[in-house]
Order: structure tokens, then sequence, then C-alpha cells
């Protein structure tokens, strides 16, 4: 079912905050209907390049991006590109669960709001009914969608987030470390829906687990004090990497 | 060593705790004690402003001495001035005194007439005009007593300060207990102090609050109309938009620093520009307002700043991720979050500015002001007074009677200030929110 069409194009993509080259001369292609897996050390780049994606790092004053992302062949940093409206389609989850302290139906639902996504109440009780059921959420919470979403658990918080994420129907969706702030049983549960999601999306992963890695993703790209060190096949990364640095890493020598 | 015995380390360390709790628990007790005294003062001497002693009569409204026409015309009738009805209610006074068989030597007319406040004629005026038809009949009226004999029941007046006092005489005394005891004279409840205008220095006992506080109302509606959105505005700006350089570092310790500006120099600044340049009235609420507006304006943009800041950056992560424009963000999500903490802040504000004086002071809010100011937005314009200025007007007069009416007006304050911050406190609790 991999239709291998490629969904976004990084072409030398530099990274700096203020003086720190955080990301040097980076190219990777996204795949659609793909998980993507960022692995590498902390402090490697891996978030910054995630953030790259959606253009999520302009809210750093001192962030200052290079070179070109191509989606669709249109290059998302052209100054005609609104962030906004890419933001829509490329859509984000984020370490820490973060649902507004709004009612889990306001959270599902402000996606498609301000995007005018729907037209009727009835319309939108559906896109987030729908949204739910694809994060896996909608038996846990459809009788209690005015409840709060900041009381459900940690695993619930985030997959309302990616309900959330996947409402506004977006193209891509990017993950950092979505799991590391959960539980092994909601982490498996999360670990489940992004297999899922890929039927739909193109999702881009950033993990500190090899073992995540290699557990959810078609295509790993081993990032290393800002170089993309390697990329290609999960498979083939965690059993004949071609560079050292990857092969000590997944052996466990550098971390 | 044993864990049963301390060690000379140990038992120093002790020491010095015991020593740091008892220098706390000392501090707390000399700011409760300062406390205690401060609310002992203000409330021992400012109580008796809320009760006002009335002398209780009825007074023959007689139509050869009030409306000689015979047409009960209300514009006809105001040819007679206060002195007519204090003929009047003097003959009123005296003859209540006879029926009652009250007997005091040597008291004259002149003794009587005087224990009246010079104002009860105004009040039996304002009475007959607003109802003509009064006029003929003989009507109970509770009028004002003097000064000196409110003084006299409040135990501030004594026989031995009347011997010497040219305003009062023992005999006036000995008359005003023969009237209470006839039921003539009473102290009552006060509603006069907190409704009615200033008085003048004659007059101690008609002396109220009314006008200053509707100048200090229509001051912190100003403040409350511009403080509060120019404020936010600010903060909002600063805080979630504006770049970060050497020109908002530059702007935030300007701020910083006029929160800390002397009150005064805001009525100076106030006086040149609003007054001197842009020609506003004197006296006026307008201007008050916007002297304060000035003063609070930092504050509020302190604790907006504070309580945006307080909101995680995860809130606005997770609304610019699903494509929320930067404004949306912050009025969809980081506002309301806020709100709590930018209503106290402004709250607590308008609690400074309601107590602020000294530029009310400069801007001439001090005036003698009997007219209460008009309905808004008009009313914004004419000349009021403001609570706090009214107790330092009211602290310097010069007859006794008039620190009595301060610390009435302290507490009229104090009351104001305490449900500011009630409300304060009440706003948190209610909206505080956990994320
Ligand atoms: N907001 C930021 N401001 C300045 N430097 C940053 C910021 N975020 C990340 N960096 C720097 O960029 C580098 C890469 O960080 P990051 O992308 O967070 O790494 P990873 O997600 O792989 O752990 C680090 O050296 C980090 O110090
Ligand atoms: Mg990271």
């Amino acid at each position: 079912m991999t239709t291998e069409t490629t969904k976004m194009t990084a072409r030398s993509v530099q990274v700096f905050y203020g003086d720190n080259h955080a990301i040097k001369d980076v190219d990777v292609d996204i795949l659609d209907n793909t998980v993507t897996a960022f692995i590498g050390p902390s402090g490697c780049g891996k978030s910054t390049f995630l953030r790259c994606l959606n253009r999520m790092n302009d809210t750093i004053d001192i962030c200052r991006v290079q070179g070109e992302i191509l989606m669709q062949g249109e290059n998302i940093y052209d100054p005609r590109v609104d962030p906004v409206q890419l933001r829509a389609k490329v859509g984000m989850v984020f370490q820490k669960p973060n649902p507004f302290p709004k009612s889990i139906y306001d959270n599902v639902a402000y996606g498609p709001k301000i995007h005018g996504l729907t037209r009727s109440k009835a319309e939108l009780d559906e896109v987030v009914e729908k949204s739910l059921r694809r994060a896996a959420l909608w038996a846990e919470v459809k009788d209690r969608l005015h409840a709060p979403g900041t009381g459900l658990s940690g695993g619930q918080q985030q997959r309302l987030c990616i309900a959330r994420a996947i409402a506004t129907n977006p193209e891509v969706l990017l993950m950092d470390e979505p799991c590391s702030a959960l539980d092994p049983i909601a982490t498996a549960q999360v670990e489940e829906l992004i297999d899922e999601l890929r039927t739909q999306f193109a999702v881009v992963i950033v993990t500190h687990s090899m073992q995540q890695a290699a557990r959810v993703s078609q295509r790993t790209a081993f990032f290393h004090l800002g170089n993309l060190v390697e990329y290609g096949e999960t498979g083939q990364i965690f059993t004949t990497p071609r560079d050292p640095r990857t092969e000590s890493y997944i052996t466990g020598r550098i971390g | 060593m044993s864990l049963l015995a301390q060690d000379t380390r140990t038992k120093r360390r002790n020491a010095a705790e015991r020593r740091f709790r008892r220098y706390g628990l000392t501090a707390i007790g000399i700011s409760l004690a300062a406390l205690v005294m401060l609310l002992t003062s203000v409330f021992s001497s400012g109580l008796g402003a809320f009760r006002q002693t009335f002398i209780h009569i009825p007074i023959t409204l007689t139509e050869s001495a009030l409306d000689k026409s015979g047409t009960r015309d209300p514009d006809v009738m105001h040819k007679v001035t206060t002195i007519g009805y204090a003929r009047v209610i003097n003959a009123a006074l005296a003859q209540a005194i006879a029926d009652n068989g009250i007997v005091i030597d040597g008291l004259t007319d002149d003794d009587i007439a005087d224990t009246i406040s010079k104002e009860a004629p105004a009040q039996v005026r304002d009475a007959v005009l607003a109802n003509p038809d009064l006029v003929g009949q003989t009507v109970s009226f509770s009028i004002l007593a003097n000064g000196r004999v409110d003084g006299y029941l409040k135990g501030r007046v004594s026989l031995e300060s009347a011997a010497i006092d040219t305003k009062i005489s023992t005999r006036q005394l000995a008359l005003a207990d023969a009237m209470q005891d006839k039921g003539l004279m009473s102290r009552d409840f006060n509603w006069a102090f907190i409704t009615a205008a200033d008085a003048s220095d004659q007059r101690p006992e008609a002396a109220g609050l009314g006008v200053a506080i509707l100048g200090s109302l229509y001051m912190m509606l100003v403040v409350l109309c511009l403080a509060l959105p120019l404020g936010v505005a600010a903060s909002i700006y600063l805080e979630e938009f504006a770049p970060k350089n050497r020109w908002t570092d530059l702007i935030e310790v300007n701020i910083a620093n006029l929160a800390a500006v002397p009150s005064i120099v805001f009525g100076i600044l106030g006086l040149a520009i609003f007054i001197n340049f842009a020609g506003l009235p004197q006296s006026a609420p307008i201007v008050g307002g916007l002297v304060l507006t000035l003063m609070t304006l930092p504050t509020i943009i302190i604790a907006t700043r504070a309580s945006l800041k307080a909101v995680p950056n995860s809130i606005r992560d997770a609304a610019l991720g699903v494509g929320a424009s930067k404004m949306q963000a912050v009025f969809h999500h980081v506002l309301p979050l806020a709100a709590p903490g930018i209503l106290t802040g402004a709250i607590l504000g308008l609690a400074q500015a309601l107590g602020e004086t000294a530029p009310l002071l400069l801007i001439g809010m001090v005036a003698f002001v009997r007219e209460y100011p008009g309905a808004p937005p008009e009313g914004f314009f004419d000349p009021a007074s403001a609570l706090p200025v009214q107790i330092y007007n009211w602290t310097q007069r010069a007859d006794p009677a008039f620190v009595e009416r301060a610390s009435g007006a302290i507490i009229v304050l104090l009351v104001f200030l305490l449900v500011l911050n009630a409300t304060a406190i009440l706003l948190r609790r209610r909206f505080e929110r956990r994320w």
C-alpha cells in the first residue's frame, strides 16, 4: 500500500539559532503514506528540523532557515506562503500533550472552525466524531464530549491532540516525541494509531527510542550534531547501517 | 556519636532556626498591632459620623410667612429665603419646648434657635418647595441639630468645654438634655453623610460625601474605560507580537520605572497637559480620571504582562500548530487564560487610583464643591471632589466636628477598597484554571 509518492522534499536546509548552526545542509524526502522516523542523540536537531516542515520555527525570533523545502513542488519558505495556511496542511503533535483547557469537543472543533471547513453544526459534529474515531479515542470520550480535555489521562490527552491535528484534514502529520510523556500502555496505543494514520497521511515522527522507530516507521533518518548522517529504509538502517556513526548509535555507543 | 544527643553544630542550627521564627513572629505581631491600632483609631473617631443628632418637632408652615401669594406656585415661593424658614422653625422649636414644659433658667430665644443647624432652614425649604401643598399644615420634621449639640451627644463637647466656648453655652446643653428626655432630640443613622454634598465651615453637621463619592466613581469609570483597554492592548502587543530588541527592552524598562514615579509628578503632568494645554476644566473628574489613568497604566501593563507570561507556551504552540494565526492564538486561547490575572491587576490598580490624593490636589479637585456633577458624559466635565481629597480637605477645617467626618470618610474609603480587593480575590478564585 506504500505508494512511494514524495510529499515533501527538503534541499540543503540550514538552520541557525543566532550563531548556533543547528541544522547543516540536510536533504530529506518525506514520502506519502509512510512513517518517517527521525532519530539521533539529544540536541542533534531532530525537533528543529521537524519544526522547519510546518514553519513553527518562525515563532522563534532568533531562528533563521535557509535552503528550500518543497511541498508538491512549491517552496514553503517562499515569501508568498502564509505559514498559517501551511500549518493547516501540515499538522503537528507535540512532545507534551497540550490540549486547550476547553472541552474535548472544542479542542477538536477548533481547527475546522477557524479554517471554515464546515458549514453547519451537524457537519462540525461529524468532523469531530470522525477525527476522534481516527484517533482511537471516540469510544472513551463519546459520553463526555463537553468535559474538559485537560481532565483526560496523559495517553488520552495525546490522542486528543492527534484528533485535533487531523481534524483540519492535513496532508502531513508531524509528531515530536509524542510518546515520551506516556506510560507503556498509552505508548502502545499511540504507536498502533500511528500505523493506522499512515493510510491517510505522511507521518513524520521524532523519537529517542530506537525500538519505537523500528516498530512504527518505514523510513528512518539519523541525525548527529546537526548533520543528516544516514537516511533510508528502516530495516536497512537498523540491520546494515552504512555510516559508522549510525552503527555506534544504534548499538548504544553514542547517545 | 549517639543520635539521641545533638552535636554542637545541630544545636547551633536549631537555635538559629528558633531565633528566625521568633523574628518572624515579632514582625507579624508588630504589623498586626499597627493595623489594629490604625483601625481602632479610625473606627472610634469615625463611626460617629454615621449617626447624627436630629431634632424632632412639628412645624406649622404658616401661609403668611412662606407663601404670601397663596398660589402654592414654587416659582413664586422661591422668593422666600431660608431666613423666612428659619423664623418659622425657631418659633416651632420654642413652641415645642414650651409645650413639653421644659424650663431652663436664663434660656433666651437666641439660645434656643442656636441649637438648630444652619442647614435646617434649607432642609425644610427644600421639602416645602418640593411639595408646596404642605404650606398651611403642621408637619413633623426631623431637622439637624447644631454641630456643638451633636458633639455634646457624642461626648466631644462637655459642660467644661462649653463654659469657655462662645458657640455654645451650658444652658443650651441643659436644654439638649431636657429635649432628649422628652424625645425631641435623638441620634439617628445619618444617610446624608453618604449622600449629601460638602458643607461650609459653619455647618459641619450637614457635610456629606455625596459629591466626593460621585467624583471618585466618575474618575474610576474614566480609569477603567481608558487604562484597561490601553494597558491590555499595550501588554499584548509587547508580550506577544513585538520583536525582542533594544527598543522593546527600553520600553520595558521605562514602563517599570513609570510605575515607580511619585504620583505627584503625574499631577504636575496632568496640570500642564490636560488643563493648561488641552484646556480641560479644573476640578473635573475627566482630568482626575486621565491623570489617574496615566498613573494606573504601568500597574495594569505589568500585571497583564505577568499573566500573559504565565500562560504556558505549549498553549500558543497548540493553537499555531493547528493553523491559528498569532492573533487567533492570543485572543482565543492566551487571553482567556490570562483574564483573571489581568482583571485582578486592573482592580488593584483601580484600588490604588481610588486612594490617590496628591495628583488630584494639583488639578484643583480640592475645591469646595456643593453641586453634584451631572449625569455622564457631561458630568465628567463638572466640578467634583474625590474621596481621599475630601478627607484631606476635612482634616484641614477648624471645627473639630470635621475631624470626626474625616475619619468617617476614611471608613467609607476603606469599605470601597475592601470591596474592590474582595472582588479581585473572588475573580481570581472563580476563574483560576489549571493546565
Ligand atoms: N529555541 C531555541 N533557541 C535556541 N537554540 C535552540 C532552540 N531550540 C533548539 N536549539 C538548539 O538547537 C540544537 C538542536 O536542538 P533540538 O532540535 O531541540 O534537538 P533534538 O530535538 O534533536 O533534541 C541544540 O543545540 C539546541 O541548543
Ligand atoms: Mg527534541
